[in-house]
This record gives C-alpha cells, sequence and structure tokens, in this order.
C-alpha cells in the first residue's frame, strides 16, 4: 500500500489537472476557436489591457478573502459550541442553507437586500455580494470543523479544566489548536466556494461589483474563449505562486518544530 | 469516554457553568448571520410560493397554494428519482476515488497544505470552462476519442459526450474536493503509528485501513457525502452541458423556473419541497450521537 | 496563519482604486454587442465614464430591472421583452427630439410591431434563427422537416430554448411561432418527443466550436453566431427554412430609474450614428438596423445574406412576441416533458 497510494495520487492529481492542461495548450493558440492553429501570446496581452477583467478578478479576491475570513471565524465558533450543545433550529437552518438551490438563494437574497434597501437608501454592491457569501460559506464551515471536531476526545477539554485553566485559555490553548487542520480544510473549501460562485453573485451584484466568474461567463459563453483561458492559466500560475511560498513557509516552520 | 461522575467540586461547577455560557456566545454570531441572511429571504421564498406568476414573471396576488397542488405531478417525481439516482451514484464514486486521496495527504507530513492546497488549485478556475475543456476532450472529435483512434484502440468515436455517464463525470470532477476536504480533516487525526501497528501484529495493509482508517472518519465520510449529494442534486450546469440537456434534473428544473420561464411561485414551490423531503430524509438517517450537525 | 495574512496583504494593496469623477454611464449589454473602440471613443468626446457589463439572457436583465433600482441607465431588450417591460413601468418613454439620428435606421424598423411609434426602444441588432450545416452532408437541410429524418446519423442540435424549439415545430405543422393554441403546442411537443431520439444534444452557442471541428453536422442556430463560424470554418453553410422561422431584435431603452438620463439619450444618440453603428457591424459581425451604416459596410458584408436575408426571404419570417401568462406555462410545461422524455 506505501506504493499504491502515491501512483493513485498522481493519477488523481491528473485526472484534476487534465482541464487546466488543455485550457493551458489552448491560451496560447492563435486563432479563435478550438483547433490548434498556431503559437501567440496574443490572449496574455489581451487580459493585461482588460481593464474590466483585472477589477473584476481584484472584486473576487476581495469578496472571496472576506467571506472566508468572517465565515471561518463565525462558523469555528459555531461549530464548536454545537459539539456539545445542541441547538436544532441552527442545526436545521445550517442544513436548510446548504439544501437551498443557488438560483433560490439569490433571488430570495436579492429581494431580501431590494426589501431592505427601501429603508436604508442604499444600492446593491460589493457588500451584498460579500454578505451573501457568508451566508451560503456558512454551513460549509461549520459541517467540516464538526466532523474534525468529532475525532476528539473531550475528556483533554476536561482535564484543562481540571487544571485550572478557565474556559477561554482552554479553547485557545487546547482546542483550537488541536482544530487547526480543520479550519484550514474549511477555510480553503470556503474560499473556492466563494470565488468561483456565478449565480448568487450575478443577481446581488451591483452595478460596479462585477466579479470573475460573471466576467468570465459573459465572454465564454458562446464557446471556449482564449482570452478567458490565458486569464485562468495567469491565475492558476499566480495562485499557484502562493501556494509553493506557503508550502516552503509550512516546511520551514515544521522543520524549526522538529528541531527544537 | 467523557467524563461520567457527578460534579465533584463547587470549582467544577463554575467552570462547567463558565464553558456553557462561552458556547452560547459562540453561537451568537451565527445565529445572527443565519437568522438575517437565511431566515429572512427563506420566508420571502414562502411568501412567493403562496402567490401567483405574475403576467410577466415575478408575483401578485392572489395568494393561493395553487403552485403547492402543481408540484405533485408524476413528472417532476420522475425528475426527483433521476436526479437522486445520478447524485447518489456520484457520491459514491466520489468517496471511492476521493478516500485514498485523501489518506494520502493526510499522512504525508510537512507537505499537507501544499497537497491539499493542490488538489483545490483547480478549482479556483471558472467551473464553466472547466466544463468546456472536458467537452473538449469528450467528444467525438476530441482529444481522448482522437487519441484511441491513432493508437488503433478504436474503430469509431465512442460516445464520451451527451449522456448519463458524461454528466456523472463532470459531477465527480466537479465535487472531488467537497469530499476530499472533510475526509482529510478527519483522517489527519490519524496516527500512522495505529496502522504500522497493525500491520505489524499481521494483518494485511488494506484491512488494516478498513479496520482503522475507516471507523475513525466515518465522520468525515458523511460530511463529505452531504456535502457532494446535496449540491449534486441541485446542479444544473453540468446536465446541461455534459448530458446536452437532453435530461431534465430537480437542479435544471428549478433554474429553469426561475429564469425562461419566469414562474417564480411554481420555483419556489418546488424548492421548498424538495429541501423538505431531503433534510427530513437526512436527519432520520442520521442516528442519535452521529448526526452530521 | 501565514497563507491568510500573505492573501489579504496582497488584496489589500490591489485595493488601491481610482473612481473617476464626471459624468457616469452604466450601460448593460447582450455579449458581443460594440466594438473594441465605440465606449473609449463614447467616453473621450462625451467627457464621461462608462460602466459597461454583459448578460447573457434578457431574463437575467428583467431581474435586475424590475426591481426598480438596479442602477442601470440604458439595457438592451429583446423586442419581445419590450412591451412587458413597458407594461411593469420600467422603460423611460423616448423623446424622439433628443434622438436625432433616429432617422438612420431602417425603415421597417422605423415602425416595428412591438413597439409602432418608437417610444419605448430604438431598434439595435437584428437576427434569425435557421439551421447551420457542413455543406458536406448528402442532403442540405433546407426546411425544418429535414432536422426529423435520419440523414445525418444524429449529429443534429438544437437549440435549449423552449421558444426556439417550438418556433421549429410549429412553422413544420405550418402554425405561427407565437401560436397559444393548446391543440397546436401538443402536436408541437409530440414533433419535438418524435425528433429527441435523432439529436446529439440541445445546445445554445457553445455548439459552434462543435459545428466547425465537424462533430455535429447540423444545427438550429442563430444566424448571428453562425456567421461568425462560417467565418472560421469555409466548409459551413446557413439555410433559412423554406417554411418560415423566428425573427428577433434587440433594441436600446433607457430604464425609467436611470439617474443619468442626458448622458443616456447621448448614448443612445451615439449608437445611431452610421460609423459608430458600421465599426461594431463589420467588427462584430452583427447585423446592424440601421440603414446608414448598412451603406457603409464593404460590398461583400451590405449583401451578406445570413445576416442581411432578401427580401423575399424576410417575408418567411416571423417576429417573436411576448406571450401571456397561461400560454407560458403551457409552453413552460411541454418543454419539461420534452427535455424529460
Amino acid at each position: 500500500m506505501k506504493r499504491f497510494l502515491p501512483v493513485y495520487a498522481a493519477a488523481a492529481y491528473l485526472f484534476l489537472y487534465l482541464p487546466l492542461v488543455v485550457l493551458g495548450v489552448f491560451s496560447f493558440n492563435s486563432s479563435k476557436v478550438a483547433m490548434w492553429h498556431g503559437f501567440s501570446w496574443q490572449w496574455y496581452a489581451g487580459v493585461f489591457h482588460n481593464t474590466g477583467l483585472l477589477e473584476a478578478a481584484r472584486n473576487s479576491l476581495i469578496v472571496a478573502v472576506t467571506a472566508t475570513a468572517v465565515s471561518t471565524v463565525i462558523g469555528t465558533l459555531a461549530g464548536y459550541a454545537l459539539w456539545n450543545k445542541r441547538a436544532p433550529v441552527l442545526t436545521n437552518s445550517l442544513c436548510l442553507s446548504l439544501l437551498t438551490p443557488e438560483i433560490v438563494t439569490g433571488v430570495s437574497l436579492l429581494a431580501f437586500f431590494e426589501w431592505i434597501f427601501r429603508f436604508l437608501h442604499m444600492q446593491l454592491g460589493l457588500h451584498t455580494v460579500i454578505l451573501a457569501h457568508i451566508s451560503f460559506c456558512l454551513a460549509y464551515v461549520v459541517i467540516v470543523i464538526l466532523a474534525r471536531l468529532r475525532t476528539f476526545d473531550p475528556s483533554l477539554e476536561e482535564a484543562a479544566l481540571d487544571l485550572g485553566a478557565n474556559e477561554w485559555q482552554t479553547f485557545r490553548r487546547v482546542t483550537v489548536p488541536m482544530l487547526l487542520p480543520g479550519i484550514l480544510a474549511a477555510a480553503l473549501l470556503c474560499f473556492t466556494v466563494s470565488f468561483d460562485d456565478y449565480v448568487i453573485t450575478s443577481l446581488v451584484a451591483g452595478v460596479n461589483s462585477e466579479t470573475l466568474p460573471m466576467v468570465i461567463y459573459a465572454m465564454a459563453r458562446k464557446g471556449v474563449s482564449p482570452e478567458v483561458n490565458a486569464l485562468s492559466v495567469m491565475v492558476t500560475v499566480g495562485l499557484g505562486v502562493f501556494i509553493l511560498i506557503a508550502g516552503r513557509l509550512e516546511q520551514a516552520q515544521a522543520a524549526r518544530e522538529q528541531r527544537s | 469516554m467523557s467524563g461520567g461522575g457527578p460534579p465533584t467540586s463547587f470549582a467544577f461547577q463554575k467552570t462547567h457553568n463558565a464553558m456553557k455560557r462561552l458556547r452560547l456566545l459562540f453561537l451568537s454570531p451565527a445565529t445572527a448571520v443565519m437568522a438575517l441572511l437565511f431566515f429572512a429571504p427563506l420566508a420571502i421564498v414562502f411568501a412567493y410560493s403562496l402567490l401567483t406568476r405574475g403576467p410577466y414573471g415575478g408575483v401578485m396576488r392572489p395568494w393561493t397554494m395553487e403552485s403547492y397542488g402543481r408540484v405533485f405531478d408524476p413528472l417532476y417525481g420522475e425528475i426527483l428519482w433521476r436526479s437522486v439516482w445520478v447524485a447518489a451514484v456520484s457520491t459514491l464514486l466520489c468517496l471511492m476515488l476521493g478516500f485514498p486521496l485523501a489518506l494520502y495527504i493526510a499522512r504525508s507530513a510537512g507537505r499537507k497544505t501544499l497537497l491539499l492546497n493542490a488538489v483545490m488549485l483547480p478549482f479556483w478556475t471558472s467551473f464553466l470552462i472547466r466544463t468546456y475543456a472536458w467537452m473538449f476532450l469528450l467528444r467525438d472529435t476530441g482529444l481522448i476519442n482522437t487519441a484511441l483512434e491513432r493508437l488503433h484502440l478504436i474503430r469509431a468515436p465512442l460516445p464520451l459526450l451527451f449522456n448519463t455517464g458524461a454528466v456523472t463525470l463532470g459531477l465527480v470532477y466537479g465535487y472531488l474536493p467537497f469530499m476530499v476536504l472533510p475526509l482529510y480533516a478527519t483522517l489527519e487525526k490519524l496516527d500512522p503509528a495505529l496502522l504500522d501497528a497493525a500491520e505489524d501484529l499481521g494483518a494485511s495493509p488494506w484491512i488494516a485501513l478498513w479496520r482503522v482508517a475507516v471507523p475513525l472518519s466515518k465522520p468525515g465520510m458523511i460530511a463529505g457525502c452531504l456535502l457532494v449529494f446535496i449540491p449534486c442534486l441541485g446542479a444544473y450546469l453540468t446536465p446541461d452541458l455534459m448530458g446536452g440537456g437532453k435530461t431534465v434534473m430537480v437542479g435544471n428544473l428549478i433554474q429553469n423556473q426561475f429564469t425562461t420561464a419566469r414562474d417564480w411561485p411554481f420555483g419556489a414551490a418546488a424548492s421548498l419541497l424538495l429541501m423538505a423531503i431531503v433534510l427530513i430524509v437526512t436527519r432520520s438517517l442520521g442516528r442519535k450521537g452521529e448526526e452530521l450537525i | 496563519m501565514n497563507r491568510r495574512l500573505f492573501l489579504m496583504g496582497v488584496a489589500g494593496a490591489t485595493l488601491g482604486c481610482t473612481s473617476g469623477r464626471g459624468r457616469r454611464l452604466n450601460v448593460y449589454n447582450w455579449e458581443n454587442y460594440v466594438a473594441g473602440a465605440t465606449i473609449p471613443d463614447f467616453e473621450r468626446e462625451f467627457k464621461a465614464r462608462v460602466r459597461y457589463a454583459t448578460y447573457g439572457s434578457a431574463e437575467e436583465m428583467l431581474a435586475k430591472a424590475m426591481s426598480g433600482n438596479s442602477g442601470w441607465d440604458v439595457v438592451f431588450p429583446s423586442n419581445s421583452f419590450v412591451q412587458p417591460m413597458q407594461a411593469l413601468g420600467l422603460l423611460l418613454p423616448l423623446d424622439h427630439k433628443r434622438l436625432t439620428n433616429l432617422g438612420n435606421l431602417e425603415t421597417r424598423f422605423q415602425s416595428p410591431e412591438w413597439d409602432p411609434a418608437l417610444q419605448w426602444c430604438v431598434p439595435y441588432m437584428h437576427s434569425a434563427t435557421g439551421i447551420l450545416y457542413s455543406k458536406q452532408v448528402s442532403r442540405p437541410p433546407l426546411a425544418w422537416a429535414d432536422l426529423w429524418t435520419d440523414s445525418y446519423s444524429r449529429r443534429v442540435t438544437m437549440l435549449d430554448d423552449p421558444a426556439e424549439v417550438f418556433a421549429a415545430c410549429l412553422k413544420r405543422l405550418g402554425c405561427s411561432i407565437n401560436s397559444g393554441n393548446e391543440r397546436e403546442l401538443k402536436s408541437a411537443r409530440d414533433l419535438a418527443i418524435r425528433q429527441k431520439p435523432l439529436l446529439r444534444a440541445y445546445l445554445n452557442e457553445e455548439v459552434r466550436d462543435q459545428v466547425v471541428a465537424g462533430d455535429v453536422l447540423v444545427a438550429q442556430m442563430w444566424a448571428q453566431v453562425a456567421q461568425v463560424a462560417m467565418d472560421n470554418a469555409p466548409n459551413l453553410a446557413f439555410s433559412f427554412p423554406s417554411e418560415g422561422f423566428a425573427l428577433y431584435a434587440d433594441n436600446a431603452s433607457i430604464l425609467r430609474e436611470s439617474k443619468h438620463q442626458d448622458l443616456a439619450y447621448e448614448f443612445v444618440n451615439y449608437l445611431l450614428r452610421p460609423k459608430v453603428a458600421a465599426a461594431i457591424a463589420i467588427e462584430m459581425r452583427t447585423a446592424t438596423a440601421n440603414a446608414a451604416a448598412r451603406s457603409l459596410l464593404p460590398e461583400i458584408q451590405r449583401h451578406n445574406t445570413v445576416l442581411y436575408p432578401a427580401h423575399d426571404v424576410l417575408r418567411r419570417g416571423e417576429w417573436f412576441r411576448a406571450l401571456p401568462g397561461p400560454v407560458q406555462r403551457i409552453r413552460d410545461r411541454y418543454w419539461t416533458e420534452i427535455k424529460s422524455a
């Protein structure tokens, strides 16, 4: 099995990245249609000149990072509380929010915002998008955190309490460190769900708050669009670089901990 | 497992109450978010389901239960059944394909976050264009068929696109990370020493896996299945593109009501009924102590 | 957490936004309906900033506009949406004195059937639905009935749009595409169900690549999209079915909620300029409703029969109309049955 797992993992990663490879190849295609014509950098140049695209990418990042941060914090706290305390109304509503079809969430949030804005004299904008994303991301976070918590032994907490720690210290020093991999997984899931959301975002976005999926769907609706491919390759490479740097930081940290 | 006896000291009782207060405090932000951003909109949807379709879309009075009545129709029952079937198969495949991957990541010391991020990275590009890429790969003149023909393994192109199989592939591809992440969250706690010990005692690696890793990751498996099955049920883009729009699934039906058909009351009623059914089924499936939430 | 700080830092750094002063206009249009220079030239000449966004379906735009507070100034409804939007009170009645270039429109668009007095909209681009096919087929599909034969080895697609599929079936039966007659609709539904085993898929513009590659031999397609496909693959052709076909036009309208009405009028008037409209038609390969612009097109584009069908062909065409609620409901029910079959 020690040999099987890495081979399987490699195949799995290949499966996950196969469409990206296709997109990457065609981002260098000099023709607009999905048949190879020749090599060209023109679409990459086009992306940099497309201010709408860059602005949309910026908006998407802002929304995803904010919504992830807020949802992860709120969701972790809620998940922890739900671990030992029953709150059927909250859990059922979280479950329901997961079950709601995206378009229903979008339409209902739009109606809700419109109704509220009549009293507040506001308009749709990036803030409504962020609020909408928090609302549907919360359930994901809680589910992942609870799954992680269910593998815990609660007696560790009791031991800390017995030894004189108060509830805050117990939570901060004992539970949270053990939760970290779960928090990370939840945050990643949140970011992914938020970054690529189209239906809900397109309904509650204001005039100035176009996100990347909205722009991409508009450009790509007619079929494979080479500029979109170029942009996707750039986003992937950019985020990939982040991941590699963060991975190095993590490895350095792990090495430091091992040494100490 | 955990503390069985009655509280033995005043200090213990005090911290116990303090923990309760802490938990209550922790629940309040989530409750506020849900109340404002979920319940209020849900109430609006409920109101929509009881109204009538406006002449050009939207809703108007009179109040009526007619939309609910229309949902109870064998046509929609058939659509629901088909969707449940496809979603269930996709979920099962996700579980089988995702478990070894999650296990591998959980066991890679020092590279866990890197590998985990690497799983998510493709999903930070638009799902729509990745679906187009799959369509390009799977169609008759696509990469896979051309490669197989060049290798003389087949003589005519295989119908890899525009059928239920393609839809399943698309769903599995689209939701694999949703299975891997919760599985990883639970498998990460698995001490490799446990598996080594089992092997030392004579068990084959597979049995060790089955007896040790699987029970431990049960909460993760249940969470993953939930996070995959539900969205699969409501998927509309994949059946439209990978399935060639030839089959209607629940997601397409509801999507259609709010877009082309502009029949919001019917869409709202259908969604609410669907949500109620799935909620009841998933809650009743979880026995006490094994609830997913 | 290192990663989180990282990402937040970058997000913060890019937050330096440039908000321009001066006049603003928000335009919501279909994709591929302006040339690369159209908006920048307008911004320069009128010293304004234009927020230009696109949508893929009229229902999307309608959902936003119906709130009455969407923030958009100029939208482009299809002809069958003009009357509903006007009935919902969403459109601004147009003052022709401020649209001096209105006379540039083709005669048939000066008083179209969906807005005879051009009180609510200004026709912009038009097209039709026909059949895009590969010249290599043994039997060129010149009528809708050909799509029900087995001559194309199942490499046929229809549009994933109930209005279009019903239009094809109804025309085959000799009825109007806007029919609300239950019996006619039922026959149309049965026809569509009979056709389904012969189809490869129901696809919209996505099928363009597959037709070019040869996966699909025959596709029900909009003329404008077909033209782009034909530009890229010379072995393709387009036919306007003999039984009749659907026509549609996209029009410019100003929303009643608009806070920038002056600039909106100037923008619509700007789009009516012959040079501007011609530039868009040439670059995006669309059919403009502007006669003065059409006369500026190069010879070969002016007489392109796909984009500008001849008069006797146009006579077979029929405009889409807004349908009353009960009819819409029957059609929608039948569409679900067709897709489920």
